[in-house]
């Protein structure tokens, strides 16, 4: 795991420098396994982030992000501005740190809704009209979210 | 081409000039916090654009990633600040 | 790829426009958040990827994928940060107001 994590970060050196002379790649491979050997890897009592499934997860919530997007931008646009602002409260099965952290950022990030209370199984979330909490409250967004992690580890 | 982007820098450009309005006008504190961030959120757009057309985009796509990098410490010292204290303005 | 790299900024310019028209017309705090992260999170992504695209596959896309990706992960925990301090020091969402 800490190779994975010291190449992904010689990676990100690479992109970021953009100078492939000798003395900066050495330079840049001897900081990132040193960042990657200092960084503990969470604690025992941790879920585990899937990168790959990640991967499926970004597009589908772009997907979700453009949807709302274009609903919100005709709420604004509308003349008569149709808008019902409400802070409703969202219970969750999320307990871990990591979830909670991707749940409140893809709420965030979907226009129409915004996390703005975090504490562990409960959300306080301010939704702009009826229809930008369907996700929300038809769970589908937790169902996703919970599946990025892996089981719990360490519990026995 | 470059006629486009210049209509695309003009209209982000104006485009500030209204989060400008909001931060001036803001009834509370934090309606100036989140012009400020829409401020520079745009100001990240317009510096990678301006790269493309000088065609230096390997320069001011560092300075645009500092920025970001900036922004966002510093509109987390903002709102901590603000959360610590509260606000006597309504 | 010049084309697609045209559509993309001109529907990233779109949202801008309209979180700026949201920004000025919401009514409170709460509400402006929305049109911030609409701006933040469809328009200057939009535009972004087209800026890469009209880059051609370089290193140079790469590094605008970067920022991108930054802008993205980033803002939503700035507004979230914004949010919350005006929530813990009491405002709530008014009712719509009547002008």
């Amino acid at each position: 795991m800490k190779v994975f994590i010291a190449i992904a970060l010689f990676a990100l050196w690479l992109v970021l420098s953009a100078s492939f002379n000798p003395a900066h790649v050495v330079l840049g491979a001897i900081v990132a396994l040193i960042v990657a050997w200092i960084n503990p890897i969470g604690t025992p009592y941790t879920r585990r982030f899937l990168w790959l499934r990640a991967l499926g997860y970004a597009p589908w919530l772009f997907g979700r992000v453009v949807k709302s997007g274009l609903h919100v931008s005709r709420l604004i646009l509308y003349p008569a501005l149709p808008i019902k602002p409400e802070l409703i409260q969202h219970k969750t099965k999320l307990r871990s740190e990591g979830e909670l952290v991707v749940l409140g950022n893809s709420i965030t990030l979907t226009p129409g809704t915004i996390t703005v209370e975090v504490a562990p199984g409960e959300l306080i979330v301010h939704a702009i009209d009826a229809s930008a909490q369907q996700d929300l409250i038809s769970g589908v967004l937790d169902e996703k979210v919970s599946r990025l992690f892996s089981a719990w580890e360490g519990d026995q | 081409m470059s006629s486009f982007f210049v209509f695309v820098l003009v209209t982000l450009t104006m485009l500030m000039l209204v989060y400008l309005y909001r931060v001036i006008r803001g009834p509370s504190v934090f309606d100036r916090v989140l012009g400020l961030n829409g401020i520079s959120t745009k100001a990240i757009v317009l510096l990678v654009l301006l790269g493309t057309m000088f065609e230096r985009v390997d320069m001011f796509v560092d300075i645009s990633t500092g920025y970001a990098l900036l922004n966002l410490v510093g509109a987390l010292a903002i709102a901590k600040f603000l959360e610590e204290r509260g606000t006597s303005e309504k | 790829m010049t084309a697609l790299a045209v559509f993309l900024i001109v529907v990233g310019l779109f949202f801008l426009v309209v979180g700026s028209i949201g920004m000025m017309r919401l009514p409170d705090v709460f509400s402006r958040a929305h049109a911030l992260s609409l701006t933040d999170s469809l328009g200057a992504v939009f535009v972004l990827a087209g800026l890469a695209v009209y880059e051609g596959f370089t290193l140079n896309f790469l590094r605008i994928i970067v920022v991108l990706l930054l802008v993205y992960l980033m803002n939503p925990a700035i507004s979230h940060a914004t949010l919350r301090a005006a929530y813990r020091s009491g405002l709530r969402p008014s009712a719509k107001e009547e002008k």
